[in-house]
């Protein structure tokens, strides 16, 4: 009985999806609006947002306007499913986000289930994208791609004693993990694995215990509050050990935490930020944000919600379709080196993001971030 | 050695802060038997009014670091105070004579509006302090480096501390206090205003923890709008680990569970840190169930 009540549902749902959508094209998002990540929920918001109303005056989307339907994912994996599911039941066409990997992955299996393509923007944690799921998509690198480039960055520094800081969020971890792998093949030595609580104030505790262990170089695998926090008191205890961070500090808060003058010098790997792309894509993107919200946006992960949004559009007017399949078989097969705002973007069977990506940043003495290489 | 030491004030610092929001939690339940989760967020609303008020009135200009810092947190104690006030006309005064578990609720739901509006008037980035306020000078004792903010913090907790057990313990209202915990019925027939009584306790612990708020804004310098859930439910462990009620107790188990952290993040591991500490707690608890210092129960708060 129970088997043919969520047969029904099910059928209902394929059914409904046409029905609603019939006279604007919907497209969801799903990003933290609350919770500790909801400056990038802010900016993926308002960017997705800007990029639908530039569609919508060049006419829309197969002749209809298109709709962006938000729902916050408050930066938790509960919120998440909860979001997820009523995002599904709402006719749209694919969904955009989010950011953190835990969160993404606590959704995966609800879009999947009612056939919605997702196209992730800040969610890099390897297995995302190796159950197989067909209509998952991310804008972003994966870890493996950022480790990669990390011990390459350190092993080229000559740095011998490494010491890794995670902050055990399965996007941290898998990072550090990675990391840790690569560099047992190579002529340096993990001196030091731990995590931090994240959302703390007072670090000097872990930063005692990784003077103890003297490394040349401490990886730190976590996000940007953290990382401002550790920096300042780095420099507070007399600690002089180079910090390399991964790419969740890119973020111009890390300096306003640390200082200028404990920031200087810490190096960091990102995708490039849209000021460090001559594309004439994201400068005008670029410009068109700063005129409608003053500012520039805050961090990458945001502009990359912003390309997944542009590859769902560019891939709704290609194929004239919005049906999940159609449109996945064509990111996969048919989009090539599509001039993305944060550079070429192609998608692997896989639904990843195909190439190289990553880049080394610097902090300079006025917080500025310079791109190395 | 010098590694136990060094963890040892890293641990004290942090303790004492615990501790110091640890007696909002304390006093409150002492005197109304009521978890204010709200308490927390109360402590992070100091953060943040002390932000504000450093950054408009430019008070350090006028009277010099120490003078306005001083000026600073009675400002922010007052008003984390006056906000204790309406938080409990709003949300527990209603309840007074509802079910326990009713005013637990309205307990979480404050706690949800306060960082929600926090959020929606400072923004979700986290908030920065001026730099180079404090000074920054390294002390050193018997070889060891100490920094001078981490005596500065433990002594200012520690001042607090004893501030108010003295007032507590010393005073007609502290004695007006200590009846109304034991007894709010016969507090009243012996001619106590208890009411007033639980306004000075709402006005108290917050500012206690308004000026916990204050010098971490000032010391770590960054501050976020979900600082209070994590320093909360660290405090709201220490008061538990002393003996939730108790006002020495609330002390102790602030400095034992900051060092309790900070050693077993040295000694065990830093990711496990949290967990070794909830160990400890409930080891302490099957020992003694009513916390460290929990055996005078007749002198509840």
């Amino acid at each position: 009985m129970k088997k043919i009540l969520f047969m029904l549902i099910g059928v209902s749902l394929l059914f409904a999806g046409p029905v609603f959508s019939s006279d604007t094209i919907k497209i969801g998002l799903m990003c933290p609006l609350t919770g500790s990540w909801a400056s990038e929920g802010k900016d993926m918001r308002q960017i997705v947002e800007l990029l639908a109303g530039q569609v919508n005056e060049e006419g829309g989307l197969l002749g209809k306007q298109v709709e962006i339907v938000v729902a916050d994912d408050g930066g938790d994996p509960r919120t998440a499913a909860l979001a997820a599911q009523r995002l599904a039941s709402r006719g749209i066409v694919g969904v955009i986000g989010t950011y953190g990997s835990s969160v993404t992955e606590a959704s995966q299996n609800i879009y999947a289930a009612t056939n919605t393509l997702q196209i992730a923007n800040g969610s890099t944690s390897v297995r995302l994208t190796e159950k197989g799921l067909p209509y998952f998509f991310r804008t972003c690198p994966r870890d493996d791609e950022q480790g990669r480039v990390a011990v390459e960055a350190m092993l080229e520094k000559g740095y011998k004693r490494i010491a890794i800081l995670h902050d055990s969020t399965t996007y941290a971890r898998g990072l550090a993990d990675e990391a840790r792998t690569l560099l047992a093949d190579a002529d340096a030595q993990v001196v030091f694995f731990d995590a931090l609580t994240p959302g703390e104030q007072d670090y000097t505790t872990i930063l005692t215990q990784i003077r103890r262990d003297e490394p040349d170089v401490v990886f730190f695998t976590g996000y940007y509050p953290e990382a401002g926090m550790l920096l300042r008191q780095k420099m507070e205890m007399g600690l002089n050990v180079p910090f390399i961070g991964g790419d969740a500090n890119n973020n111009p808060d890390l300096v306003k935490i640390a200082g200028n003058r404990a920031a200087k010098g810490f190096r960091f790997l990102s995708p490039p930020v849209p000021q460090d792309l001559p594309s004439p894509v994201a400068q005008d993107f670029l410009a068109a944000y700063i005129e409608k919200y003053g500012q520039a946006p805050g961090s990458i992960w945001a502009v990359l919600a912003g390309d997944g949004f542009r590859v769902l559009a560019k891939a709704i007017a290609e194929t004239g379709s919005t049906e999940t399949a159609t449109l996945a078989a064509y990111l996969k097969n048919d989009l090539q080196a599509f001039p993305g705002l944060t550079g070429m973007i192609n998608f692997d069977e896989k639904g990843d993001r195909i190439g190289d990506v990553y880049r080394v940043y610097e902090v300079d003495e006025e917080g500025n971030f310079i791109l190395q290489m | 050695m010098e590694l136990f030491f060094t963890q040892l004030t890293n641990g004290l610092a942090v303790g004492g802060i615990y501790a110091l929001i640890a007696l909002g939690y304390t006093m409150v339940y002492g005197v109304l038997k009521l978890i204010n989760f709200a308490h927390g967020d109360l402590f992070t609303i100091g953060a943040y009014l002390g932000l504000t008020l450093l950054a408009s009135l430019g008070l350090t200009g006028y009277v010099g670091t120490a003078g306005g810092l001083l000026f600073l947190a009675l400002m922010v104690m007052g008003l984390v105070g006056i906000i204790g006030i309406l938080l409990d006309r709003a949300a527990y005064k209603p309840l007074r004579n509802s079910p326990r578990l009713s005013a637990v609720v309205s307990a979480l739901g404050a706690s949800i509006v306060f960082s929600n509006t926090i959020m929606l008037v400072y923004g979700p980035s986290p908030k920065v302090y001026p730099q180079g306020l404090l000074p920054t000078h390294v002390f050193y004792l018997f070889g060891l480096p100490v920094p001078i903010m981490r005596i500065i913090i433990l002594a200012t907790s520690l001042f607090l501390m004893i501030g108010l057990y003295v007032f507590i313990q010393k005073t007609r209202t502290g004695t007006a206090i200590r009846a109304a915990a034991i007894d709010q019925g016969a507090a009243r027939l012996m001619g106590i205003n208890v009411d007033r009584v639980i306004m000075l306790v709402f006005f108290i612990g917050p500012a206690l923890g308004g000026a916990a708020g204050l010098m971490v804004g000032l010391h770590y310098g960054q501050i976020n709008f979900t600082m209070g859930w994590i320093y909360g439910l660290k405090a709201f462990t220490a008061a538990i680990l002393g003996g939730i009620g108790n006002i020495p107790g609330a002390m102790v188990g602030g400095l034992l569970l900051g060092v309790i952290e900070s050693m077993g993040a040295a000694y065990i591991s830093n990711a496990w840190k949290d967990a070794i500490a909830f160990f400890v707690l409930i080891l302490i608890l099957i020992v003694r169930p009513t916390g460290l210092l929990g055996e005078r129960v007749a002198e509840k708060i």
